[in-house]
């Protein structure tokens, strides 16, 4: 090779790599964006309970790092013998929203951007058609005539669509019934929020924004601990409360006392008798065979 | 061993080096194209910080142009392999050497489709969950994880086959036919079941009423054998301008001129044929009562550099072989003259147009002095009963590179049927939907027509029925035969099955959403750059791989001439100097 053409290959690959470096110049922000041991970590079902200790360690350390505030990280298993579902009294709801509203408190939702896993839908009264919904209503005070309310959120299908699609096995239906999602396992790809008859997966399309004040500490590995950008959340029967004995935060939140939940496989429990006594049930989309766990019903 | 990775190494080497050299046209291509692929890469890197954010999607409109644009370019990776169906199956030899650029072209789709899904991805450091094994593929329940399963298989299989014909031709041996017959035949049957299987990711959705109908499967397979061989029919036109050495009229004005012709001829004697036998093996065993009576009715010719040996479109029974020296062969298509092959010591050429008493073909000229060996067709059919000299002859026939406007034009009934196929599949749809008028038409409705006063995709939609419609008529009216009103007709059908197949499938299956909202989706100008960045990265790849493969194909290069410096050769192959 010659000195000039040399030269010339110099200059043209030197320029090359200052362009490709100016290209990848954002990547200078990228910050927390992972870590080794986020990059390696092991696949939920996968992990000892050893490994989950250190798991759950570290998740918190991030915690207190990011927020300031030491979290109660658990990771709680489903009860035997118990398997949860949701009834939701049509006649009472009054469409006030205070559930969406206490879920994100509870959840440790993003503000900014706003993720919600409850939708309330108002409804012209006589008809169950959901193209009629309207998501944005705004009135001065609620109920109003002529209308009724509808709030949809994760229904735990029986049968949900959204853990067949699943390429990776990150979303999973539990043995309570609850079907959850391994935040650390998910890869972002979205077919479970296109597969949802439902409409309830929420997607982390930017890193999460939660003020300090706000964060709840009592978290849950498969619950409320705050999510990554770049993956995918939804409602999950408040796990880190009901797994412990609690009610979900909507359930105890809704003024009009429409929301009810609890152990089917209790004869004894509230939605036990709902759904021994009602005689019609709403099954959202019932002809998709997803078989919801999540009844709606009237009082008559 | 050691020598064969030896030589593979230099075959490597010297394909990657070659993809650096070219005129000025290949440079201002590849470097526009360089500058694109930054570009992009420089959204991607935003995109990566920021979160998808930076995109036009939404919880509502969950995938936009990436899948969009992903599920268009299975459909192109798919169809350009099934090209290889008439050269195999019914032995078309018309297509027998657009079968590798086909089959280049759905590696580069493949490639474009394989970075489209990743830049989908929210957590693209996270791919490693994916691999079997390692992670937790969801086999068989996921139509996303048969996705990966086919694109990657049918990547690996088409890289094999393209590389190892075109070593094999490198190398100037004949490809062992178990080693790739096989795997073309799986190519067959996977090309059908990438697209079908991407199909399937959105027919599988019960919740989605827009894409769970039955007829989304045979509706991909039709728009990508409109699409894929209408790129093609584009591509292989370009390969065949920008291969051309000279516009052919320059050529034809000096066809009056004194050309220099041979030199000298004389009578061949045995020398002459034992010269032949020392680089064509197969001549040996020709006995010797056969070379004698050879000998009564052969001639050499010895013709200095620049001389015509033969000319396109005349008549005459000769077929050559060279003795000496080197001999390109040139074909004259649209106006321009383009280098199909390098004839050297032991090679023949003429023999076609002899054996079927057609005119020439192309036109063949001494590159430097030479010393050629001419014989009547009459003793190159009894040389051809000799059986190996017979079959090596045969099969060298059949190892052209000809892109003749025959091949485009079988290349356009494929995509004339597929056409018609795809445009009465539309209607069967749109008639279902719309008569029936039942809940389920909203998705529909909103595309067509608008809904509840959101129409954002409703030009997108027309446009793509009109550039159909317009395109099917062109391609049932004898008009299309001719080459202009075919390009326009390929350009019509790849832009509205692109924007029918994108826009018009991904986008309107979320709108309005399982819970009855209508939230309209734009893509972002950062999710613009994205795509635009890994468009040009497939062209860019694409150019590359012909930019290897023509010069391989020419016989320009190849492990005979491995001692010669690369600029050389790419001087030489002015021609192909710059491909895309």
């Amino acid at each position: 090779m010659n000195r000039r053409s040399f030269l010339r290959t110099s200059a043209v690959l030197a320029s090359g790599l200052a362009a490709l470096a100016a290209s990848l110049s954002p990547l200078r922000d990228l910050g927390d964006y992972t870590t080794l041991d986020r990059f390696v970590q092991k696949y939920y079902k996968e992990l000892t309970p050893e490994e989950m200790d250190k798991v759950l360690k570290r998740i918190a350390a991030d915690v207190e790092r990011d927020y300031g505030i030491r979290p109660h990280v658990r990771d709680l298993k489903p009860m035997d013998g118990v398997q949860f579902v949701y009834a939701l009294n049509l006649t009472r709801c009054i469409g006030c929203r205070k559930c969406v509203h206490a879920c994100v408190n509870e959840n440790n939702q993003s503000r900014t951007p706003e993720i919600q896993y409850i939708r309330v839908l108002r409804m012209p009264n006589g008809s169950l058609d959901i193209d009629k919904a309207d998501h944005n209503y705004a009135p001065e005070s609620v109920p109003e005539k002529g209308h009724f309310y509808m709030p949809v959120q994760c229904q735990q299908c029986k049968n949900p669509p959204c853990v067949k699609v699943c390429p990776v096995h990150a979303t999973w239906q539990e043995t309570d019934g609850i079907t959850v999602i391994d935040y650390d396992w998910c890869i972002g790809c979205r077919y479970c929020e296109a597969a949802c008859p439902y409409w309830a997966r929420r997607f982390n399309f930017t890193k999460p924004q939660i003020p300090r004040e706000r964060l709840n500490p009592e978290m849950a590995y498969l619950g409320n601990r705050p999510r990554r950008q770049g993956v995918m959340e939804k409602c999950h029967f408040c796990i880190q409360r009901t797994r412990a004995g609690r009610y979900p935060a909507c359930v105890e939140v809704c003024p009009a006392g429409a929301r009810k939940f609890g152990n089917v496989l209790d004869p004894n429990s509230e939605v036990s008798y709902i759904l021994r006594t009602k005689r019609v049930f709403i099954q959202l989309k019932e002809e998709l065979g997803t078989s919801p766990r999540f009844f709606y019903y009237f009082d008559v | 061993m050691k020598r064969a990775v030896r030589n593979y190494l230099v075959f490597l080497q010297r394909c990657g080096r070659i993809a650096f050299v070219g005129d000025w046209r290949y440079y201002v291509w590849m470097g526009a194209l360089t500058v694109l692929c930054l570009v992009g890469l420089n959204a991607y890197a935003k995109q990566l910080v920021h979160g998808l954010i930076t995109t036009g999607m939404s919880d509502q409109v969950s995938w936009g142009v990436y899948i969009a644009n992903f599920t268009f370019l299975v459909g192109v990776a798919a169809a350009a392999v099934m090209m290889v169906i008439p050269v195999y199956i019914y032995n078309n030899e018309d297509l027998h050497d657009l079968v590798i650029f086909g089959e280049l072209l759905a590696v580069a789709a493949i490639l474009m489709c394989l970075a489209f899904v990743t830049v989908d991805l929210g957590r693209p450091d996270r791919f490693w969950h994916l691999i079997p094994g390692l992670g937790q593929l969801n086999f068989p329940a996921s139509m996303l994880s048969w996705d990966v399963i086919v694109l990657n298989g049918y990547l690996l299989l088409n890289v094999h086959i393209c590389g190892y014909l075109l070593y094999c031709r490198y190398q100037g041996r004949k490809p062992a036919k178990w080693f790739y017959i096989p795997f073309v035949f799986v190519a067959i049957v996977w090309a059908v079941s990438i697209h079908t299987v991407t199909a399937f990711l959105y027919v599988g959705l019960g919740g989605r009423p827009f894409w769970n109908s039955s007829i989304v499967g045979p509706r991909f397979l039709a728009s990508a054998f409109t699409a894929g061989p209408a790129l093609i029919i584009l591509a292989l036109q370009v390969v065949r301008r920008v291969t051309a050495t000279t516009p052919a009229h320059t050529i034809s004005s000096t066809r009056h001129a004194p050309v220099p012709g041979p030199s000298s001829s004389r009578s061949a004697t045995l020398d002459d044929l034992e010269k032949l036998a020392q680089h064509l093996p197969e001549f040996r065993p020709v006995p010797m009562e056969i070379r004698q009576k050879l000998l009564a009715s052969t001639t050499v010719l010895s013709v200095p550099a620049g001389a015509t040996l033969l000319r396109q479109g005349e008549l005459d029974a000769h077929a050559f072989f060279v003795l000496e020296g080197e001999i390109v062969v040139k074909r004259e298509e649209s106006g321009r003259l383009r280098i199909t092959r390098t004839i050297r010591p032991g090679g023949q050429f003429g023999e076609v147009s002899a054996l079927n008493n057609t005119p020439r073909m192309a036109t063949a000229i001494a590159e430097e002095p030479a010393l050629v060996l001419r014989v009547p067709v009459g003793d190159l059919r009894r040389l051809m009963q000799q059986h190996e000299l017979g079959q090596v002859i045969h099969n060298r026939m059949s190892e052209r590179l000809m892109i003749t406007d025959r091949a485009l034009l079988t290349l356009r009934s494929i995509v004339q049927v597929s056409m018609l196929i795809n445009v009465f599949l539309l209607v069967n749809e749109v008639f279902k939907e719309f008569y029936s008028g039942d809940l389920h038409v909203a998705s529909s409705r909103y595309l067509y027509l608008g809904l509840h006063g959101y129409h954002s995709l409703v030009p997108w939609i027309w446009t793509a029925v009109a550039f159909n419609l317009v395109a099917m008529f062109l391609l049932v009216l004898p008009v299309s035969r001719s080459l202009k009103w075919l390009n326009l007709t390929c350009v019509l059908s790849i832009t509205g099955i692109w924007i029918e197949k994108g826009m018009g499938l991904v986008i309107p299956g979320f709108i309005p959403t399982p819970l009855g909202q209508i939230v309209e989706y734009r893509p972002s100008l950062n999710e613009t750059l994205v795509c635009v960045g890994i468009w040009s990265f497939g062209l860019l790849a694409y150019t590359v791989f012909l930019r290897m493969a023509v010069p391989i194909l020419q016989g320009r290069l190849s492990r005979a001439n491995e001692g010669q410096s690369l600029g050389a050769t790419a001087a030489r192959s002015a021609g192909a100097g710059a491909v895309h």
